[in-house]
């Protein structure tokens, strides 16, 4: 999967924003939303939020997490365990980049903010490669992964699979030829 | 403008149930498939009523479009979301025929020696491309290279020759339904079999043969 | 799924794929074997001799397509000595470090002809398949952090050193970094030419006809 399409699904995640235009109930496809009132904050997904925001016809407000003391929070506790942190969404990525990116003017502190998620990031995954190589050297048939984000699994699955389809042949290599009996030569 | 839709859409007629959905749910059965299709190694069961009611939906929204006034804020707010839709749809499809390209002889096999009461892989436009592809593929081999083979090596067998799709593949999952006692083969000789339970909401590696069935079923989503 | 040339890939383990480019290019490569009994008429496989017929107990060094062919423990027409680098010897050198080992220069193609080889009934197979499973086991560390830039160095090096199958891997991990970078930094969306189109524009007439 491209990453573009892991933002795809990121951006049907609910944000807050505040409008400042008026508009009456929609009804979408997917669901209802509005009515639109200017200066009341409301729920939007985060698709129509970023493309309001492009419109100058709304203020973004930041998720409760994107703030740096949660972050650092966040950050510390991932450098401290072994084991993965369950984040505050399972966007987190996505949701800073495309917030910070087009609405940075809307949530403060954003330049620590980035370094923050990069970090916390760059941890994970290398708390996911250490993971990778344990599997691979114990010959795991099954793993658990449940706090691991899409954005984070996609970066890596097509290595991890093609390594471990490949070292799934390898060991069923053992597997006798059926019916041939091993011969002195 | 009529923004307000039906709230209950009726199954196609190609199943003798109705399955009443709200459009929201058929949005939502639409990604599902789309995500089962894109890392599933094989060709899974053709969703061809969710796609026909999704292009429904589509469609009956474009009317509703049309009539409406332009430039108004909604109509763009509506045409976004049907270019989200659209593009899910799309790619649905894209990857399907990517896999009928990819695995085409079998899968022409497979169709043919369906029992009528099994379900389909195939959408009836999806097994016509797929046998004509056979064909052209046929014919376009024979004519460059086979036919110019000595007597005896003028036939490939293309069931032989093509690969079949690698059900070992591991994937990655996420738990719809609570499943019990899944049995985890050893991978050694030195493991022994043992059997997890898949919790749900949880996720998961594993390889794809054990799992499959619970693709079909809706009880794990592949992610 | 943006690429349009979905080429067929290697077959895994054991399998070849007969219509993989890579499969083809790996069953190129010889393999030492001995007549078990003669082989009338087909003397214009040896490079050096110059009879009509090949004598049994002759030594050859044959490609794995044909002695794939030629094989069959029943009628008993080639034995198929194990090459150096999957016999006891380096066997040992793998097992100690797998890291240190050059399987380009060996291989190129060591784990898929390796895995060929087990066609071949040797005593030794399960010593083979066991040594060639450890060598991925011990190697994919190293390609796991250098294709995903976590020693943030020149990874030409260690990429020369890789097998065909490794640097498959290698490039697959490369891929998921760069789509992701690519990503991050809002890339994602510009259009840029394809792959394919770019190496059209820059390969002349006279290049293709040589």
């Amino acid at each position: 999967m491209e990453p573009a399409e892991v933002e795809f699904l990121a951006e049907k995640e609910p944000v807050t924003v505040v409008p400042n235009f008026s508009l009456d109930r929609i009804y979408l496809i997917g669901g209802d939303l509005g009515p639109f009132n200017p200066g009341l904050p409301m729920e939007v997904p985060l698709w129509l939020a970023v493309n309001l925001k492009q419109r100058q016809k709304c203020r973004i407000m930041p998720p409760e997490w994107m703030d740096v003391e949660k972050l650092e929070e966040i950050r510390e506790q991932e450098r401290r365990e072994d084991t993965f942190t369950p984040m505050p969404s399972p966007y987190y990525m996505e949701l800073t980049k495309l917030l910070l990116n087009h609405a940075s003017d809307n949530i403060p502190k954003a330049d620590e903010i980035r370094t923050l998620v990069k970090d916390i990031w760059d941890t994970r995954l290398s708390k996911l490669r250490l993971s990778a190589d344990r599997f691979v050297r114990e010959q795991e048939a099954h793993a658990k992964l449940d706090n691991l984000t899409l954005m984070e699994i996609n970066t890596t699955a097509a290595f991890f699979t093609e390594s471990l389809n490949h070292m799934y042949k390898l060991r069923t290599n053992l597997q006798p030829i059926e019916g041939a009996q091993s011969q002195e030569y | 403008m009529a923004d307000e839709l039906e709230l209950f859409e009726q199954g196609s007629d190609a199943g003798s149930d109705e399955v009443l959905l709200t459009p929201a749910e058929l949005i939502r059965q639409l990604e599902e498939a789309w995500l089962n299709e894109k890392f599933a190694p094989d060709l899974l069961e053709s969703k061809s009523e969710i796609v026909e009611c999704v292009i429904e939906q589509l469609s009956h929204m474009e009317e509703n479009l049309q009539r409406a006034k332009k430039g108004d804020l909604k109509v763009s707010i509506h045409r976004m979301e049907i270019e989200r839709i659209r593009y899910v749809l799309s790619s649905y499809l894209r990857c399907r025929l990517l896999k009928i390209e990819k695995f085409f002889p079998h899968v022409v096999e497979k169709e043919k020696l369906r029992a009528k009461e099994d379900p389909s892989d195939l959408s009836p436009e999806e097994f016509t491309f797929a046998k004509e592809y056979l064909e052209n593929t046929e014919m376009y081999l024979k004519n460059v290279v086979l036919k110019h083979m000595p007597p005896n090596l003028q036939s490939i067998d293309l069931l032989k020759s093509v690969p079949l799709p690698n059900l070992d593949s591991f994937v990655f999952l996420r738990v719809k339904e609570r499943q019990e006692n899944i049995l985890i083969e050893p991978e050694t000789d030195e493991q022994r079999e043992y059997t997890v339970d898949l919790e749900e909401g949880s996720q998961h590696l594993i390889r794809y043969k054990t799992i499959a069935p619970l693709v079909a079923s809706g009880a794990v989503q592949l992610i | 799924m943006s690429e349009g040339y979905c080429p067929v890939p290697p077959g895994l383990g054991r399998e070849e794929n007969l219509l993989s480019l890579e499969d083809v290019l790996m069953s190129q490569e010889k393999l030492p074997c001995r007549t078990e009994s003669s082989l009338l008429r087909l003397g214009f496989l040896e490079k050096s001799g110059d009879s009509e017929n090949i004598p049994l107990g002759s030594k050859m060094e044959l490609p794995l397509w044909l002695v794939k062919g030629l094989y069959d423990q029943k009628r008993r027409v080639l034995s198929v000595e194990l090459p150096k680098i999957y016999r006891e010897g380096w066997r040992t050198v793998f097992n100690a470090d797998a890291n240190v080992v050059d399987l380009h220069k060996l291989g190129p193609h060591y784990y898929g002809f390796g895995s060929q080889l087990l066609h071949f009934e040797s005593p030794e197979n399960p010593e083979i398949a066991k040594t060639i499973l450890q060598t991925f086991v011990g190697r994919f560390r190293r390609i796991m952090d250098s294709s995903q830039n976590a020693y943030n160095e020149d990874t030409s090096a260690l990429v020369a050193k890789l097998d065909e199958l490794e640097r498959s891997l290698f490039r697959a991990g490369q891929k998921g970094l760069n789509d992701f970078q690519c990503w991050e930094k809002g890339q994602a969306s510009q259009i840029t030419a394809s792959r394919l189109v770019q190496s059209y524009r820059k390969r002349k007439f006279t290049d293709i006809v040589g």
